[in-house]
Protein backbone atom coordinates (compact mmCIF):
# COMPACT_ATOMS: atom_id res chain seq x y z
CA UNK A 1 0.00 0.00 0.00
CA UNK A 2 1.24 3.40 -0.90
CA UNK A 3 0.18 6.54 0.86
CA UNK A 4 -1.89 9.22 -0.82
CA UNK A 5 0.38 11.95 -2.06
CA UNK A 6 3.47 9.85 -2.56
CA UNK A 7 5.26 11.13 -5.67
CA UNK A 8 7.59 9.06 -7.84
CA UNK A 9 9.74 10.53 -10.58
CA UNK A 10 11.73 8.58 -13.13
CA UNK A 11 14.59 10.16 -15.07
CA UNK A 12 17.30 8.47 -17.13
CA UNK A 13 20.33 7.65 -14.98
CA UNK A 14 22.77 9.56 -17.12
CA UNK A 15 22.00 12.21 -19.70
CA UNK A 16 24.32 13.90 -22.19
CA UNK A 17 24.58 17.63 -21.58
CA UNK A 18 22.29 19.58 -23.90
CA UNK A 19 20.31 16.54 -25.02
CA UNK A 20 16.58 16.14 -24.58
CA UNK A 21 15.53 13.60 -21.96
CA UNK A 22 12.16 12.18 -21.03
CA UNK A 23 10.88 11.81 -17.52
CA UNK A 24 7.76 10.42 -15.93
CA UNK A 25 6.10 11.51 -12.69
CA UNK A 26 3.36 9.73 -10.77
CA UNK A 27 1.37 10.59 -7.67
CA UNK A 28 -0.57 8.10 -5.56
CA UNK A 29 -4.00 9.72 -5.61
CA UNK A 30 -7.61 8.57 -6.14
CA UNK A 31 -8.24 11.36 -8.69
CA UNK A 32 -11.97 10.94 -8.05
CA UNK A 33 -14.32 10.77 -10.98
CA UNK A 34 -17.63 12.62 -11.03
CA UNK A 35 -20.44 10.34 -9.91
CA UNK A 36 -23.93 9.99 -11.20
CA UNK A 37 -26.84 8.82 -9.10
CA UNK A 38 -30.30 8.16 -10.58
CA UNK A 39 -29.16 9.86 -13.77
CA UNK A 40 -28.11 13.05 -11.98
CA UNK A 41 -24.63 14.32 -11.22
CA UNK A 42 -23.79 14.22 -7.55
CA UNK A 43 -22.55 17.64 -6.45
CA UNK A 44 -19.86 17.37 -3.83
CA UNK A 45 -16.28 18.46 -3.38
CA UNK A 46 -14.53 15.91 -5.57
CA UNK A 47 -10.91 15.30 -4.85
CA UNK A 48 -8.79 15.30 -7.98
CA UNK A 49 -5.49 16.68 -9.22
CA UNK A 50 -6.19 19.88 -11.15
CA UNK A 51 -2.72 21.33 -11.61
CA UNK A 52 0.77 19.96 -12.07
CA UNK A 53 3.90 22.11 -12.20
CA UNK A 54 7.24 20.85 -13.51
CA UNK A 55 10.40 22.72 -12.63
CA UNK A 56 13.97 22.00 -13.60
CA UNK A 57 17.02 23.59 -11.98
CA UNK A 58 14.78 26.13 -10.27
CA UNK A 59 12.78 27.23 -13.30
CA UNK A 60 9.22 26.22 -14.19
CA UNK A 61 9.31 24.53 -17.58
CA UNK A 62 5.78 23.12 -17.91
CA UNK A 63 2.39 23.29 -16.25
CA UNK A 64 -0.55 20.95 -16.78
CA UNK A 65 -4.24 21.70 -16.18
CA UNK A 66 -5.81 18.36 -15.44
CA UNK A 67 -9.27 16.97 -14.68
CA UNK A 68 -11.32 14.05 -13.41
CA UNK A 69 -10.80 12.31 -16.75
CA UNK A 70 -7.22 11.44 -15.94
CA UNK A 71 -6.94 7.96 -14.45
CA UNK A 72 -6.38 7.01 -10.83
CA UNK A 73 -2.78 7.57 -9.63
CA UNK A 74 -2.17 10.21 -12.31
CA UNK A 75 1.08 9.87 -14.17
CA UNK A 76 2.57 12.29 -16.65
CA UNK A 77 5.40 11.93 -19.11
CA UNK A 78 7.23 14.94 -20.49
CA UNK A 79 10.54 16.04 -21.95
CA UNK A 80 13.17 18.52 -20.82
CA UNK A 81 16.40 19.83 -22.27
CA UNK A 82 19.20 18.79 -19.91
CA UNK A 83 21.33 21.90 -19.87
CA UNK A 84 22.71 21.62 -16.33
CA UNK A 85 22.72 19.30 -13.34
CA UNK A 86 19.99 20.05 -10.86
CA UNK A 87 16.71 18.88 -9.44
CA UNK A 88 13.74 18.01 -11.63
CA UNK A 89 10.78 18.80 -9.43
CA UNK A 90 7.13 17.94 -10.01
CA UNK A 91 4.37 19.36 -7.81
CA UNK A 92 0.80 18.08 -7.92
CA UNK A 93 -2.05 20.23 -6.57
CA UNK A 94 -5.50 18.83 -5.82
CA UNK A 95 -8.94 20.33 -5.23
CA UNK A 96 -8.77 19.67 -1.48
CA UNK A 97 -5.75 21.92 -1.04
CA UNK A 98 -3.30 19.03 -1.28
CA UNK A 99 0.20 19.80 -2.51
CA UNK A 100 2.42 16.83 -3.30
CA UNK A 101 5.97 17.32 -4.40
CA UNK A 102 8.70 15.02 -5.62
CA UNK A 103 12.15 15.60 -7.02
CA UNK A 104 14.81 13.67 -8.90
CA UNK A 105 18.40 14.74 -9.40
CA UNK A 106 19.44 15.19 -13.04
CA UNK A 107 22.99 13.91 -13.54
CA UNK A 108 24.81 14.81 -16.71
CA UNK A 109 27.29 12.49 -18.40
CA UNK B 1 -21.03 18.66 33.57
CA UNK B 2 -22.09 22.27 33.91
CA UNK B 3 -20.55 23.26 30.58
CA UNK B 4 -23.00 23.48 27.69
CA UNK B 5 -22.29 20.64 25.29
CA UNK B 6 -22.42 21.43 21.59
CA UNK B 7 -25.08 19.27 20.02
CA UNK B 8 -24.45 17.65 16.67
CA UNK B 9 -27.02 19.93 15.08
CA UNK B 10 -25.39 23.08 16.45
CA UNK B 11 -22.00 21.85 15.40
CA UNK B 12 -23.18 21.20 11.86
CA UNK B 13 -24.81 24.63 11.73
CA UNK B 14 -21.57 26.26 12.89
CA UNK B 15 -19.61 24.38 10.24
CA UNK B 16 -22.14 25.37 7.56
CA UNK B 17 -21.91 29.04 8.55
CA UNK B 18 -18.11 28.89 8.58
CA UNK B 19 -18.24 27.22 5.19
CA UNK B 20 -20.38 29.99 3.74
CA UNK B 21 -18.16 32.65 5.29
CA UNK B 22 -14.99 31.18 3.84
CA UNK B 23 -16.70 30.66 0.48
CA UNK B 24 -17.52 34.37 0.42
CA UNK B 25 -13.98 35.29 1.45
CA UNK B 26 -12.24 33.09 -1.12
CA UNK B 27 -14.67 31.89 -3.75
CA UNK B 28 -12.00 30.29 -5.92
CA UNK B 29 -9.93 28.09 -3.69
CA UNK B 30 -12.68 26.78 -1.46
CA UNK B 31 -15.19 25.93 -4.13
CA UNK B 32 -12.67 23.77 -5.99
CA UNK B 33 -13.90 20.29 -6.73
CA UNK B 34 -17.62 21.09 -6.83
CA UNK B 35 -19.53 20.63 -10.08
CA UNK B 36 -19.75 24.38 -10.66
CA UNK B 37 -15.98 24.64 -10.88
CA UNK B 38 -15.57 21.69 -13.27
CA UNK B 39 -15.75 22.08 -17.00
CA UNK B 40 -19.40 22.04 -18.09
CA UNK B 41 -21.02 18.87 -19.33
CA UNK B 42 -21.30 19.47 -23.06
CA UNK B 43 -20.77 17.98 -26.51
CA UNK B 44 -17.20 18.09 -27.80
CA UNK B 45 -18.09 20.65 -30.48
CA UNK B 46 -19.10 23.12 -27.80
CA UNK B 47 -15.86 22.52 -25.91
CA UNK B 48 -13.88 23.14 -29.09
CA UNK B 49 -15.87 26.34 -29.65
CA UNK B 50 -15.28 27.45 -26.07
CA UNK B 51 -11.54 26.80 -26.26
CA UNK B 52 -10.73 27.93 -29.76
CA UNK B 53 -13.67 30.07 -30.93
CA UNK B 54 -13.70 30.37 -34.69
CA UNK B 55 -9.93 30.10 -35.11
CA UNK B 56 -9.01 27.81 -38.00
CA UNK B 57 -7.76 24.38 -36.99
CA UNK B 58 -5.41 22.72 -39.47
CA UNK B 59 -4.89 19.04 -40.06
CA UNK B 60 -1.90 18.07 -37.93
CA UNK B 61 -1.37 14.55 -39.30
CA UNK B 62 2.10 15.37 -40.63
CA UNK B 63 3.42 16.88 -37.38
CA UNK B 64 1.47 15.30 -34.51
CA UNK B 65 2.00 11.72 -33.46
CA UNK B 66 -0.91 10.63 -31.24
CA UNK B 67 -0.45 7.20 -29.74
CA UNK B 68 -3.40 5.35 -28.27
CA UNK B 69 -4.44 1.71 -28.16
CA UNK B 70 -6.95 0.64 -30.83
CA UNK B 71 -8.89 -1.26 -28.20
CA UNK B 72 -8.93 -0.17 -24.56
CA UNK B 73 -9.86 -3.08 -22.30
CA UNK B 74 -10.24 -0.73 -19.34
CA UNK B 75 -11.62 2.72 -20.10
CA UNK B 76 -10.49 3.86 -16.67
CA UNK B 77 -6.85 3.74 -17.65
CA UNK B 78 -5.98 4.34 -21.30
CA UNK B 79 -2.38 5.25 -22.05
CA UNK B 80 -1.98 8.19 -24.41
CA UNK B 81 1.10 9.94 -25.68
CA UNK B 82 1.50 12.89 -27.99
CA UNK B 83 4.55 14.15 -29.77
CA UNK B 84 4.52 17.23 -31.94
CA UNK B 85 7.40 17.89 -34.31
CA UNK B 86 8.73 21.28 -33.31
CA UNK B 87 12.19 22.81 -32.86
CA UNK B 88 11.05 24.10 -29.41
CA UNK B 89 13.07 27.30 -29.75
CA UNK B 90 11.79 30.65 -28.43
CA UNK B 91 10.97 31.55 -32.06
CA UNK B 92 9.00 28.39 -32.77
CA UNK B 93 7.54 26.10 -30.15
CA UNK B 94 4.41 24.31 -29.07
CA UNK B 95 2.73 26.42 -26.40
CA UNK B 96 0.07 23.90 -25.40
CA UNK B 97 -1.23 20.42 -26.12
CA UNK B 98 -4.91 19.74 -25.44
CA UNK B 99 -6.35 16.25 -25.14
CA UNK B 100 -10.09 15.87 -25.68
CA UNK B 101 -12.29 12.80 -25.65
CA UNK B 102 -15.38 13.16 -27.82
CA UNK B 103 -17.57 10.82 -25.78
CA UNK B 104 -16.69 12.07 -22.30
CA UNK B 105 -19.37 14.25 -20.65
CA UNK B 106 -16.65 16.85 -20.03
CA UNK B 107 -14.55 16.41 -23.14
CA UNK B 108 -11.40 18.34 -22.19
CA UNK B 109 -9.19 15.83 -20.39
CA UNK B 110 -6.13 17.98 -19.92
CA UNK B 111 -4.20 20.96 -21.20
CA UNK B 112 -0.42 20.75 -21.15
CA UNK B 113 1.34 24.11 -21.17
CA UNK B 114 4.90 23.79 -22.47
CA UNK B 115 7.93 26.05 -22.91
CA UNK B 116 11.04 25.91 -25.11
CA UNK B 117 12.93 24.48 -22.09
CA UNK B 118 11.04 21.23 -22.65
CA UNK B 119 13.21 20.61 -25.70
CA UNK B 120 10.57 18.38 -27.20
CA UNK B 121 6.80 18.72 -27.44
CA UNK B 122 6.08 15.37 -25.87
CA UNK B 123 3.53 14.47 -23.21
CA UNK B 124 2.06 11.22 -21.93
CA UNK B 125 -0.60 10.29 -19.39
CA UNK B 126 -3.49 7.89 -18.85
CA UNK B 127 -7.09 8.81 -19.59
CA UNK B 128 -10.55 7.81 -18.47
CA UNK B 129 -12.72 7.21 -21.51
CA UNK B 130 -16.48 7.01 -21.09
CA UNK B 131 -17.20 5.27 -24.39
CA UNK B 132 -15.91 4.19 -27.78
CA UNK B 133 -15.11 7.25 -29.84
CA UNK B 134 -12.49 9.70 -31.01
CA UNK B 135 -9.72 11.12 -28.88
CA UNK B 136 -8.23 14.35 -30.20
CA UNK B 137 -4.94 16.08 -29.65
CA UNK B 138 -4.77 19.78 -30.46
CA UNK B 139 -1.41 21.55 -30.59
CA UNK B 140 -1.32 25.31 -30.12
CA UNK B 141 1.83 26.92 -31.51
CA UNK B 142 3.52 29.98 -30.00
CA UNK B 143 1.91 32.17 -32.70
CA UNK B 144 -1.56 30.82 -31.92
CA UNK B 145 -1.82 28.45 -34.91
CA UNK B 146 -3.82 25.30 -34.15
CA UNK B 147 -3.24 21.77 -35.43
CA UNK B 148 -5.32 18.70 -34.66
CA UNK B 149 -5.34 14.93 -35.08
CA UNK B 150 -7.95 12.35 -34.01
CA UNK B 151 -7.81 8.65 -33.32
CA UNK B 152 -10.69 6.31 -32.59
CA UNK B 153 -10.47 4.10 -29.53
CA UNK B 154 -12.77 1.15 -28.87
CA UNK B 155 -13.58 1.06 -25.17
CA UNK B 156 -14.55 -2.36 -23.80
CA UNK B 157 -15.31 -1.42 -20.17
CA UNK B 158 -16.25 2.24 -19.74
CA UNK B 159 -14.12 4.46 -17.53
CA UNK B 160 -17.40 5.85 -16.19
CA UNK B 161 -18.50 9.44 -16.10
CA UNK B 162 -15.10 11.04 -16.20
Amino acid sequence: MSALGEVRIRVPGSIARGSVARARALVIHPNERVERKDGKWVDRKYRFVNRVVVSYAGRDIAEFDTSTSIGENPSFGFAFRATEPGPLKVTFFDTHGGRFEGAAEVKLA
Amino acid sequence: MGEPVLTRREALKAIAVAGIASAVAAPGADAQGFLATLAPEEPVDRTMQRLFGSRPILDGASVINLELPLIAEDGGNVAVSVEVKSPMTPQSYVKAIYILSDKNPRPLNAKFNLTPACGQAHIATSLRLADTGDVRAVAEMQDGALLMVKRSVRVVVAGCAA
